[in-house]
Order: C-alpha cells, then sequence, then structure tokens
C-alpha cells in the first residue's frame, strides 16, 4: 500500500506515493534524486542526514514517509541560490573545513539551522549545535571555525 | 524494516477504533526516535504504525502553581527543556531533557515517549519521579493517571492496558524544591546514560531517583528515609551513601560494569547532597 504525500522540498512542492516503511531519507535519496543527504549510521547518531524540517535540524533516517505530509524540508542541495554558495557553505570551502565530505552536508544543515535561529552564536552554541553530527576525518577545530566565520559576516575570526 | 499500514488519526477517537482493530499488532508512533529505530533493526515488526501526531490537543505545556505542569505527549525534549517555565520551575527536568541524544533527536523525541519506552536509563525519569509525577493514560474507558513508580514494570515493560493511549505527564508543584539532576555518560553528548540521578530536596524533605540501577528507573525510598530524619551530618551524608549502594542492584553491560555503577552512584548521591545543603 501506498500513502499520498504532499510537501515541500526546497520551496518545490512535492506530490509522491510513499511506502510507509520507507524513510525520509530513502525518500530523498531514492524517490527524488537528491543525493546530497547521506545515509550514515540510520539510527540518529550520526547526523550526516540531517535536513531542516519545519525551522529544525532533524535526522531524516528517524522520519517515516508518510509522515511527511505537509512538511517543509530544506536539503543541502536547497541552500545555494544560482549556483551562489551560502556563507556557511562558502566559509567550510574556504577554511577547507572537510576532508572526504560525507558528513559535509549534515554539518552545514545543522550550522544553517543554528544561524537561522542564533544569528550570533557564541563557540559553545556552535559546539552544542553541531554535537549531533560526527566527523571521522577533520577533527572539529576547523568547522567550528568556518560557522564562527560565517556567523561573523566573512571576517577572520583569528 | 518490513512492510507496515500508517494510520494517523485527526482525533483520539479514531485511534482507540485503530486499537481496537489492530490490537496488539498496532504500535503507536509518536517522535519515532525509538519506534522508527526499532522497526529498522525488525525488533518489532507491527501490521499497523499509528502516529498519534496529529491529535490535537496533544502538544502543550501548561503551569500553573497550584497544579503543577501538564506536558502533552507530543511536546519534544527541545521544547521542553527549552521552555522557561520548566527551567524556572523545573530545572533538573529541563537539563535532564536537554541530555537526551541530540539536538536533531530532541527536535523529534518526546517525554512521554521517553518513559513509554520503558528503558531503565531513561533520561526524564528520574526528575519526574522525584517530583512525584504521573502519566495519563486514556482509553475509551475514561482516564486515569497512572503515578510514575506504577507506571514502570519492568525493562521496556509499563503499566499500560491495551487500548491506552498516553496523552500527557502531569508533574505536581512542589514550591522552594531544589534538586540536581547529574548524567553519567561516556560522552558529553548524543549518548546513553550510564547512570543517571536527581536528587531533590523539598520542604519536607529528600527524594532520590536514580536510572541504569535496576530493571526501571527507581526512587531510593530507604536512602530517602534516613535522609529524612535528621539534619545532614558528615556521618549520615557517609550512610546515606552506603544504603543508596545497597539499595540498587546495577548489572555490567557495554556501558560500565556493575562495580563502576556502584562506586558511582554513591559518589553522585554525596556531590548532589553537598551541593544541596
Amino acid at each position: 500500500m501506498k500513502y499520498r504525500v504532499n510537501f515541500f522540498v526546497n520551496e518545490e512542492p512535492v506530490e509522491l506515493y510513499v511506502e510507509a516503511n520507507k524513510t525520509l531519507l530513502r525518500v530523498l535519496r531514492e524517490e527524488l534524486a537528491l543525493t546530497g543527504t547521506k545515509e550514515g549510521c540510520g539510527a540518529g547518531e550520526c547526523g550526516a542526514c540531517t535536513v531542516i524540517v519545519d525551522g529544525k535540524p532533524v535526522n531524516a533516517c528517524l522520519v517515516l514517509a508518510p509522515e511527511l505530509d505537509g512538511m517543509h524540508i530544506t536539503t543541502i542541495e536547497g541552500l545555494a541560490k544560482d549556483g551562489e554558495l551560502t556563507p556557511i557553505q562558502q566559509s567550510f570551502v574556504d577554511l577547507a573545513a572537510l576532508q572526504c565530505g560525507f558528513c559535509t552536508p549534515g554539518f552545514v544543515m545543522s550550522a544553517t539551522a543554528l544561524l537561522e535561529e542564533t544569528p550570533h552564536p557564541t563557540r559553545e552554541e556552535i559546539i552544542d549545535a553541531i554535537s549531533g553530527n560526527l566527523c571521522r576525518c577533520t577533527g572539529y577545530a576547523r568547522i567550528v571555525e568556518a560557522i564562527e566565520r560565517a556567523a561573523n559576516g566573512g571576517g577572520d575570526p583569528a | 524494516m518490513k512492510a507496515f499500514e500508517y494510520y494517523a488519526p485527526a482525533a483520539l477517537e479514531e485511534a482507540f477504533d485503530l486499537l481496537d482493530r489492530f490490537e496488539a499488532e498496532g504500535k503507536l508512533l509518536n517522535g519515532g526516535t525509538d519506534v522508527v529505530i526499532q522497526l529498522r533493526e525488525k525488533l518489532i515488526a507491527p501490521k499497523a504504525v499509528i502516529d498519534i501526531k496529529r491529535i490535537p490537543g496533544l502538544r502543550g505545556i501548561a503551569y500553573d502553581p497550584e497544579h503543577g505542569l501538564t506536558i502533552g505527549a507530543c511536546v519534544t525534549m527541545n521544547e521542553l527543556g527549552n521552555e522557561a517555565l520548566v527551567c524556572t520551575h523545573y530545572p533538573t527536568l529541563a537539563k535532564a531533557a536537554l541530555s537526551v541524544g541530540s539536538k536533531q533527536v530532541r527536535n523529534r523525541a518526546t517525554c512521554a515517549g521517553n518513559l513509554i519506552n520503558a528503558s531503565p536509563l531513561a533520561d526524564t525519569a528520574t526528575p519526574l519521579l522525584a517530583y512525584g509525577a504521573s502519566v495519563v493514560a486514556v482509553s475509551r474507558e475514561g482516564e486515569r493517571e497512572i503515578p510514575l513508580d506504577e507506571f514502570f514494570v519492568f525493562v521496556r515493560k509499563t503499566s499500560l492496558r491495551p487500548g491506552e493511549i498516553v496523552t500527557a505527564v502531569r508533574v505536581p508543584a512542589i514550591p522552594g524544591a531544589n534538586g540536581v539532576f547529574t548524567k553519567i555518560s561516556r560522552r558529553r553528548e548524543v549518548d546513553l546514560s550510564t547512570l543517571c540521578a536527581t536528587v531533590l530536596k523539598t520542604g519536607e524533605g529528600w527524594r532520590v531517583a536514580y536510572g541504569s540501577v535496576a530493571p526501571t528507573p527507581i526512587r531510593l525510598r530507604q536512602t530517602e528515609a534516613l535522609l529524612d530524619a535528621q539534619p545532614l551530618t558528615e556521618e549520615r551524608i557517609t550512610r546515606a551513601v552506603e544504603l543508596a549502594r545497597s539499595e540498587i542492584s546495577p548489572i555490567s553491560d557495554v556501558r560500565a560494569s556493575q562495580e563502576y555503577r556502584l562506586e558511582v552512584a554513591g559518589v553522585v548521591l554525596e556531590r548532589s547532597l553537598r551541593a544541596l545543603m
């Protein structure tokens, strides 16, 4: 059995017929070909699948597809407009706040949700906001710096 | 995940119909941070998943000094922990709620779900036990309030009856209560409690509740009685620590050994008492 859901992804209306035992993560990747959102653990531990649902960061692996009806979802693909990266994305590039890049979309989404709520966070607030995201290559120093710099309007925090 | 049917009833009455229809094969879904994992791991394979999040009236947080706090079943951990009224009147509960999982998990996970999941280490259980909270369970037969220490029966078992839906958690007001919530975990965020505890000083005496030291979160009644009996002297603290260690029955698991939990349980009590003296 499939369930009709009407929701928004990156401000575009979407109508789909989904199976109940699919997650939002699988819908994004398999039905909508939005593969920027990654599956790490699939159990809400690593944050690689973080997307913004109705303004709040959420693990896409823990949301069932039929729950999506009426939701507004932002994925990593929805950030850059007309080829121009958001300040957070640009800052991650400028500071090389990534290595393999697998966790990066999740970090960028968590950081985006943070700056929407708290435009000028303290270092502690940044660390708190990304504590649900795991990175196994870089360590976190560059990532925290990148978010700090984006929050400070692109100036060098050092 | 095995296939299942999904329902999002728009009223409690509709949810009762579904529970009648599917009986034990119907699984209620709230924030999903435990249930979706159980589905994924095939620990459960219900015929129907019944999502209660679209039922009106389950999302509010209400407080008044006489009746205390009412937490709707669908209130998330972040909503609870960041609510000013909760931070002011129940700071241990706010801290416990914000200690669960990650920010992403807390945007979905609910306090009611944390209790119904009935893990021995449920983080919000110890402040709620200390405050004498109860769970509001509604069925076709009506509404009943289940005191939390009668709600937890065993590991992942509650006294909820078939056909009952938890609609809220009620927490009495205890004016002037002052407490300490402690979570011992391997990492500071996104980890399960190795041990968690709430020690609460009320006008009348002490309340001590622990998680991850028994099959369910528990109150340490004997320790409380000892603490209540007389002023808190050094000797009494030492005796309370010993008594608390004898009142719990932790096991060894992936997070810690039994010996570690016994040791730390005493340390946590001593530190909490000193902070509240």
